[in-house]
Formats: C-alpha cells, structure tokens, sequence
C-alpha cells in the first residue's frame, strides 16, 4: 500500500470544518457529511482529466518496446508485478496497483471533434449530456447550491476541444467554465454599486416574488430564485476558485505548469462539493515529434496526476470519487516520417481510478504490434456505462427531462462488469 | 398488437391509422352536437375553444378566469412583437373602454412591423438553433442577409411550404432568397445533423437514435425511414467561396447503405419520405448526370437534384406531418407547449394532448395556404390563449390541459428586448433619432427595415445580455432554464449597468422629476410590468420613496425599486 507523502495541515483542517458545517453552510453547500452528526452517504463525485489531442497509448499504458511500432522508449516495471508501462510515467507506475487500466478501447473514431463527443457522451448521436452534465444531473439534490459541473481548461483556441455540453439537459447543467484558473465571470459586485443598494435591490426582489408567487405555479419561480441562491453562493465562497488559498508547498508538488495548476484548482471544487469537475490536459496531438512530445506531456502529466491521487486520498475524497483519465482517441501503431503518430481509435488505452472500480486491475489486451485488440474490447458507450455505475447510478435508467424520456446511456452498449468494486 | 389492421402497411402507419381512426371517429360523434354545418362556419377560434374546453370537464379541471387586461396586454406584446409595451401603450390599451380592444389590438400587433421582427427571431433561433459553422461565419450566409430573408417572408406573411421549399431547395446562388441556405451552411452540410434536424424542425419527429439501430423506444421510428431521410440530403455538399461564403454542390452519384449495430441488419434505399414511397433517380446516361460537373474548383450541380427532389416533396399537406408540425409549434410559441410535446416527437406512443384540436388546425392550414400569422390570430382571439395565469384553486392542473396560462421564460431575445423597453432605453434612443435633422427621404425601405435599421444601435450595447440569457447552440429551447451565469449577469455585469443607467429619456430620467409618489409608483410598474401597482405595492414602494430624504436618496430608491423589478420572476417570465 503506498501512503501518500502530503501532511495533513492546519490549513487543511480548517477548510474542511468550513465545509462540513462549522460555520453553518453544509447544507448550503450540500458537500460533506456533517461530522458527528447522523451519517449521510457523501455524494460520490468525478473527475475527468482529459487528454486532449489524443495521448498515445504505446508511450503510456500499453508500451510495445521492441516491436516496429513501439518507439524508443522502454517499458517499466510497476507495483503490479509482471505488469510494465512506459517509462515516461515512472511516479504513475508506482502508483499501477490503485488504478484501473483499459488496453482495449475499440472507439473507432478517428476524428477530434467526433471523438471529444463520443468519449464524453458514450454515444455518437448528437446531442447528449457529455459526462459531467450527466453526472451532475443524476447525482443532483434538492438543496445544491454550487454548480454540479465545472470545466477547467486554457482560455486558448477552443474548436473541438469545447465540443460537448449539457445537450438536451440545457444551460443549467452545461457547467461553469474556469478558463486559466480565473474564476467564473461576475462574481464580484461592481465598484459602483453600494452594498445598501444590493441589499435593498435583492429585498425587493424578493418581496416582488412572495407577492407574485401567491396566485402562480411556484415551480418555476422557484427554479429562478434557486439561480439567485446559487449566485449569492458562488460570490460568497469565490475563494474556492483562488489558488492563493493553498500553501506554496501544495502548489509545488501538484507542479507549477499549467495542468498542474488546474488539477489544484480541481482538487479544491471538488472538496468543496462540485459534483463532477473536468481537467482538460492540451497537446497530445503528436504529428509530428510524437516522442519529444510525449516527453513532455508526459511528464507533467505523471508527477500532477500522482500528487492529486494522493491528495484525493489523504482527504478522504477519494474513495467516493471517480478519476477517469482518458482522451478522445489514441494514436497509430505506425510512426509516419516526421516522427509522428497520427489518429487512431481501434485499440487505445484509458485508466479510472477511486470510487466504484476495483484497482490493480489491467483489462484487455492488444497484439504485439498494437495494431489490433485482441482481449476483451470496450467500446466509448461500454466505458460510460462503467462510469455511471462505478458511481451508483443505474446506467439502464432514463432521463425524464419534462414529457421526454431518454435512455441515460446508450442502450446498445454495457457497463464492464469486471472492472466494477 | 396491430392484427385487426392491414399487414400489408409499414407499421408506423398501422399504428398511426388508430390515431387517425380516433380522430375521425371523434370528429363524427362531435358534429351533431353542433347543429348542422355550424362548425365550419364558426370561426377557428371558438372551435379551438370548443375542443379545449370539453376535456376540461371530463377531467374535472376547473380553468382560469379570463385573463386581465393587464396580463393580457403584456403576453399579446410579448408572443406577436417579442417586446413588452411601452407605459404609454400599456396605459391606452388599460384604459380602453370598448369592449373589442384586444381583437383591435391583435390586429395591430399583427399588422406592424414589429410582427415581422419578432417571428423572424423566433424561427432564426428555432431554425438555426444558434448554431455557428465549424469552418466560421466565414462560410456561412451573413446574418443581415439571413434575417432580412427571415423578415421579408414574414412581413409578407409568405405561405410556410413556400418558406420551406426555399429553406431545403435553394443551394445559395439565387440573388433573391439564397440566404435560405444558412439552414444547410451552419449545419456544416453535415448530412447526419441535416437528416435528424429535417426530421425535427419540418416533421415533427426525431429519428436520432434510428441513424444506428431501429429505435428501441418507440416502434414508428425505423431505421430505413432515418435512412430513406438521409438519402436525400447526402449528396449535397459544402462548397466554399472565395472571399466569404459559401454554396450547396451536389454530386449525382452516391447510394445509401446502413447497417443496425443491435442486428447488424444492414439495408439499402433510395430517398424516401418517412412512412412515404421510394423515390428513383431518373436513370441517365453516363456522363450526363451533371449540368456542372465537380471538379476542384467546380460546384458540381446534377441534373437530377435529390435535394431538390426533397424540397418539392416535402412541403406538402399531404405530407404526413408537414402541416402538423407547423401547426404544433405556432400553437407551443402560443401556449408554452405544444398538442404533441416535445415538439420533435411526433409518434404513436406519444399522442397528441389534444387530437381533434390538431386536426382542426392542421386542416384550417390547409385551407389557408399555410397561413401563419392567420393561424396566429385565431389562437390569440382564443379565450384559451388569453386565460389567466393566475391558478383558479392554489395548485397547477397538468399543463396539457390548457386550463391555465402557462409561466413561459422569456427568450433571450424577449429579455434584451423588454429590457431595454423597460428602462425605457427603446424610447430614449427613437427620440433622439426624431430629433435628429432629417436626412433626405430614403428610397421606399419596407416598414420592417426601417423599424430593425432604427433598432440596430441598440443591439451592441445589449449583446452581453443576449449572450448570457441564449441557450445551447444545436438545442431547442423549450421550457425554462434560467442559469446561474444569468443570475450573476443582472447581479453584477459591468456591462449591465450602463443599460440602468437615468440618461435623459429614460425611465429613471422621467421618474426623477416627478414629485409624487404616487404617479411615480404607477409610472413605474406600468413600464417594468405592464400593471399598475396594488394597493400594498404602491403604499410599501411610497414609504421607501418618502423616507429617502436627500433627492440624491431617492435617486438611489428608486433606482432600487427599478432594478428590484427588473430581476422578479414577474419580469422574467411570460404570464
């Protein structure tokens, strides 16, 4: 078992009395168990980190040292024994024995914007809930008040990498958008506007709607007044979305680098009770360089990923949340003449790690060359059912979204059984 | 299930003949009742009355009382000039005496430019869904183009099957109208998205999950009717121009295959019409299927158009579920949800609400040459469209009932606009384009034209509030969905502010010199909310007036109680 090196500090302590209670916002926040008090089941939550631009799977998950299509790079001994990973992720291959590594996604999809949808929707028919707006609506409760879905990623050129959105489950769930840390626009009253004036402007309101809500359906005077509630939450706790909060040791380990930075920020929405927060990691999109590139992404990749799976742990937070790490495709087995590797989705890797899935746990299998998946293939709709149950929804379930009803997965694929706890 | 009905008929249409059968049947039994003859003679919108009404008192519902004037005059602005009134109009229409003012008034809504405006809005969104290329506007239709299309064909009250022959026929090159091709160009010509948003927006029905498999929810939706769909358009492809823009080419080659992924079933057509016959391209010789043959730089235009062939097929009324769709969404833009709803799910497992009311109104269409603005003043001189919100016993009936009128959030575009109406930002800017020296009369632009070109500086100033207040790109927007982004936005967007803001004209601008509280009060509520002030609203709003003091204080409250309004659910909502 490895333990995981981060302290537990004051710092820490006291944001977490914070959330579960102490100051009497639990309930607000809809987060945390109240300590002391009669156990409630704390919500189970994900994390997506995203490799967007598709990692390649020989230099990661699924080395073929040796082989033609294998690269340069070594394969390397893991906590598993008997299993080997690229050399590229040596803290990751420590770590081996408390994931959940697929080798045998068949997607099929060799195509960005396609397979940014597919990988997030389970399905190639548009317009579906991508996960974390499905998750956030299936894990909703009554009193939530922060935003269930949060996408953090760089404010840079969005194309297909913004592919994918709430779908028929509409804006509320499409989730807020952290683009380069800084926090959702409008949090903060305007220099011009007086404090006696807010409150007098939100007293009217409120005694407009109490008068108007006497003789009217409710319901919808109530789902806006909840988006008011949820504002007043959101500027109120802003100091979940500023990094200044955490230690200058915390932000050294999760790594000065742009993903480092983001998966910090994640580690702290989801302590705060954000249902479902996504990572996106940028560049993997080796045409060129395939090796040098991967050097790279790699390397930031492994030393942030570990430190936030132990962070995770250290808080208690991960044994109910659900870590999948997955791009939108892999790459080819042939490395064109720039050193490249080009698109490819018939036999890719992902891995999921926390709640709902068992770890040490390696499924399917490719052929020596990694051209082809030999063992137990999975398919993008199969990984979403995983998903969905890994975290205690039954993903043969419908969405009643008004008068519709939709199934919540594709009813074509299936939940793998032999990667669930 | 289906014995007792001809095998011999594709499924979907055996279990639609029951529906037809019930309608028929219905139709039959209700007609003595009437006296003889008497129902074609009434006008559309008692019978619309009539068919609402007597479900009410089989499932016990007790509807609403007629709504008030007040309510009225708001919801009438809203539905047929996307904006609420002006005071001064909410005041002349309030304090009309005669008896048949909200006939006159829908006549006039109808009939002024703003109609135009306000449908060409509604149909852009429910058209296009807010979609942008993935190539960029750069090769899509300019939105001035796009919406004067959208605006001339309503202020001309255009047949809807002639819209619809535009928007699936044209490839883009026609002077006149070939802005109907941002239909196909924001859609990327992506055949897929084309033949489920077909499907959707003209017919009723989505075959979404039938692209893959035959859809396992719902029996009428096969895979060989996506397919047949599908034939039709896929063919067509993006033809960029140079500098901007960009045109339909078609190829005259191309079959269709597709294979299930539950059966591995596959099949192969040719364009059909769900639930209609094959169609077979005329057989030509090879090497003259083309007019223009594809090249590099060559649209290729065929000979035989199947897309053509789409669009000649389909706007019919004997289309199944050409007419019905349309009636379907005026009645939903009316009433806040549709006979059918979704809107997009036409199919025996999900009858309409009301099936003879439909039938009625499906065949007033007919009728009428697909008269749009016809249907939408029947619907609007109904006593079922101009019921109160307000709930007869405390709680809500089913909304399929009709017994009361529905909460409906505005659009973004109804927002921005009654915004910018409330605060009297509309009114301020008209009279500074008065004051301005005339410029020399310009040559006959359309009253629409006019209208939109006077409006259009107010546009950049409101474009946060749009974009903040719109939906998802590629989503229908039904229902109400308010947001936490939006909530944020009229809380403490800088961009907000300047819209609050007493400039000369405005209505904080007016309320600061009026002494009293009392016209004050009114003068407010009637331009934020239509209505005049109850008695607690007006005695609670006079007290804070009263105890402000300094005239600086009173600025401050009655900029408070404006904005108060402004962010009430009263506001934000349709009632």
């Amino acid at each position: 078992m490895m333990h995981s090196q981060i302290p537990k500090s004051d710092e820490y302590q006291t944001r977490r009395r914070w959330l579960t209670g102490a100051v009497g916002t639990v309930a607000a926040l809809g987060a945390a168990p109240l300590v002391g008090a009669a156990p409630v089941q704390p919500r189970k939550q994900l994390l997506l980190l995203f490799l967007s631009g598709g990692a390649s799977q020989f230099e990661t998950w699924d080395p073929k040292p040796g082989a033609k299509t294998g690269g340069p790079f070594r394969a390397i001994p893991t906590s598993i024994p008997g299993e080997r990973i690229g050399e590229l992720l040596p803290h990751t291959a420590k770590a081996l024995h408390r994931l959940t590594v697929v080798r045998s996604v068949v997607s099929n999809i060799a195509d960005h914007f396609q397979g940014h949808y597919a990988l997030q929707s389970g399905r190639i028919a548009p317009g579906y809930p991508v996960l974390g707006s499905a998750v956030a609506k299936l894990l909703e409760r009554p009193d939530d008040v922060l935003p269930g879905y949060v996408s953090i990623r760089r404010n840079g050129p969005k194309a297909y990498t913004d592919v994918g959105d709430a779908g028929f489950l509409g804006a509320k769930y499409d989730g807020v958008k952290v683009y380069d840390n800084l926090p959702p626009q409008n949090l903060v009253r305007p220099a011009g506007i007086t404090t006696p004036l807010a409150e007098s402007v939100e007293r009217l309101r409120r005694a407009a709607d109490a008068r108007f809500r006497q003789r009217h359906d409710g319901r919808p005077i109530e789902s806006y007044e909840a988006t008011y509630q949820q504002a007043a939450a959101l500027m109120k706790h802003r100091e979940i979305f500023d990094l200044a909060g955490e230690s200058s040791a915390m932000h050294d380990r999760y790594g000065r680098h742009e993903f480092g930075q983001h998966c910090l920020q994640a580690r702290r929405l989801l302590e705060a009770g954000v249902t479902c927060v996504k990572v996106t990691h940028f560049d993997w999109d080796a045409h060129q360089d395939n090796f040098y590139w991967h050097q790279v992404r790699c390397a930031e990749f492994d030393r942030t990923f570990v430190t936030l799976l132990d962070d995770l742990e250290q808080r208690g937070l991960l044994e109910h949340t659900l870590v999948v790490v997955t791009g939108e495709m892999g790459r080819t087995p042939q490395i064109n003449n720039l050193g490249g590797r080009d698109h490819w989705g018939r036999a890719w890797s992902m891995a999921m790690a926390g709640a709902g899935v068992k770890p040490g746990v390696i499924h399917g299998a490719t052929n020596d060359l990694g051209t082809e998946v030999t063992e137990d293939p999975v398919t993008h709709g199969d990984l979403f059912h995983t998903y969905l149950r890994a975290l205690g929804i039954d993903s043969r379930m419908d969405y009643t979204i008004g008068d519709q009803t939709n199934p919540v997965a594709d009813p074509a694929a299936k939940p793998i059984e032999a990667l669930l706890a | 299930m289906n014995g007792i009905l001809p095998t011999h008929l594709p499924r979907r249409w055996r279990n639609c003949d029951k529906i037809v059968c019930l309608v028929a049947l219905a139709l039959a039994l209700a007609q003595p009742a009437q006296g003889q003859g008497s129902a074609e003679s009434r006008p559309l919108h008692e019978r619309i009355d009539a068919l609402v009404s007597r479900p009410l008192e089989s499932r016990k519902l007790i509807p609403a009382k007629l709504s008030s004037d007040a309510e009225f005059v708001r919801r009438v602005y809203l539905d047929l000039s996307g904006v609420i009134p002006t005071a001064q109009e909410a005041r002349t229409f309030l304090d009309d005496p005669s008896p048949d003012k909200r006939a006159r008034l829908i006549d006039t809504l109808l009939a002024a430019p703003g109609y135009a405006l306000q449908m060409a809005r509604v149909f852009d969104v429910m058209l296009l869904e807010r979609r942008v290329p993935a190539g960029g506007t750069a090769v899509d239709v300019p939105l001035p183009a796009w919406r004067a299309y959208l605006c001339e064909a309503f202020a001309e009250n255009r047949p809807w099957d002639v819209m619809t022959r535009e928007l699936l026929g044209g490839d883009g090159s026609d002077t006149a109208r070939g802005a109907a091709v941002r239909f196909y160009l924001t859609r990327d010509v992506n055949a897929h998205q084309l033949t489920r948003d077909v499907g959707r927006l003209f017919l009723g029905i989505d075959l979404q999950c039938a692209q893959c498999h035959d859809d396992p929810r719902f029996k009428d939706y096969r895979q060989a009717d996506y397919y047949g769909l599908y034939a039709f358009l896929e063919r067509s492809k993006l033809f960029p121009v140079k500098p901007k823009g960009a045109l339909l080419g078609e190829l005259a080659v191309g079959t269709t295959k597709f294979t299930s992924v539950f059966t591995a079933k596959s099949g192969e057509t040719h364009p059909r019409l769900p639930g209609g016959a094959m169609l077979t391209d005329p057989a030509l010789e090879k090497d003259r299927e083309y007019r223009v043959k594809p090249g590099p730089n060559q649209r290729g235009i065929p000979v035989y158009s199947r897309r053509m062939a789409l669009s000649e097929q389909l706007p019919r009324g004997e289309t199944p579920g050409f007419t019905r769709n349309l009636a379907n969404r005026l009645w939903a833009l009316m009433l806040g949800r549709g006979i059918i709803q979704p809107l997009d799910l036409s199919h025996a497992g999900n009858p309409p609400s009301h099936p003879e009311l439909l039938a009625e109104l499906e065949a007033w269409l007919v009728a009428r040459h697909h008269d749009i603005r016809g249907l939408l003043r029947e619907i609007a001189l109904s006593r079922t469209y101009q019921r109160s919100s307000e709930l007869p016993d405390g709680s809500p009936p089913p909304s399929d009932a009709f017994a009361v009128a529905p909460l409906r959030g505005l659009s973004a575009e109804q927002f921005r606009w009654s915004l910018l109406q409330a605060t009297g930002r509309i009114e301020a800017h008209l009279a500074k384009l008065e004051a301005q020296p005339k410029k020399a009369p310009a040559p006959e632009a359309p009253a629409w034209k006019q209208l939109a070109d006077r409006l259009e500086p107010l546009e950049r100033p409101s474009a946060a509030l749009l974009t903040a207040f719109a939906g998802l790109p590629g989503q229908p927007e039904e229902g109400f969905q308010p947001t936490v982004d939006q909530a944020l936005h009229l809380l403490n967007s800088e961009k907000l502010l300047p819209l609050l803001k007493a400039d000369p004209g405005t209505l904080l601008h007016r309320l600061s010199s009026m002494e009293q509280p009392e016209p004050l009060v009114g003068e407010l509520y009637l331009s934020v909310l239509s209505r005049r002030p109850d008695a607690e609203e007006l005695s609670e709003a006079g007290q804070q007036i009263a105890a402000a003091g300094s005239p600086e204080g009173r600025n401050v409250v009655v900029k408070s109680l404006m904005w108060g309004l402004l962010l009430s659910a009263e506001f934000r909502l349709n009632h």
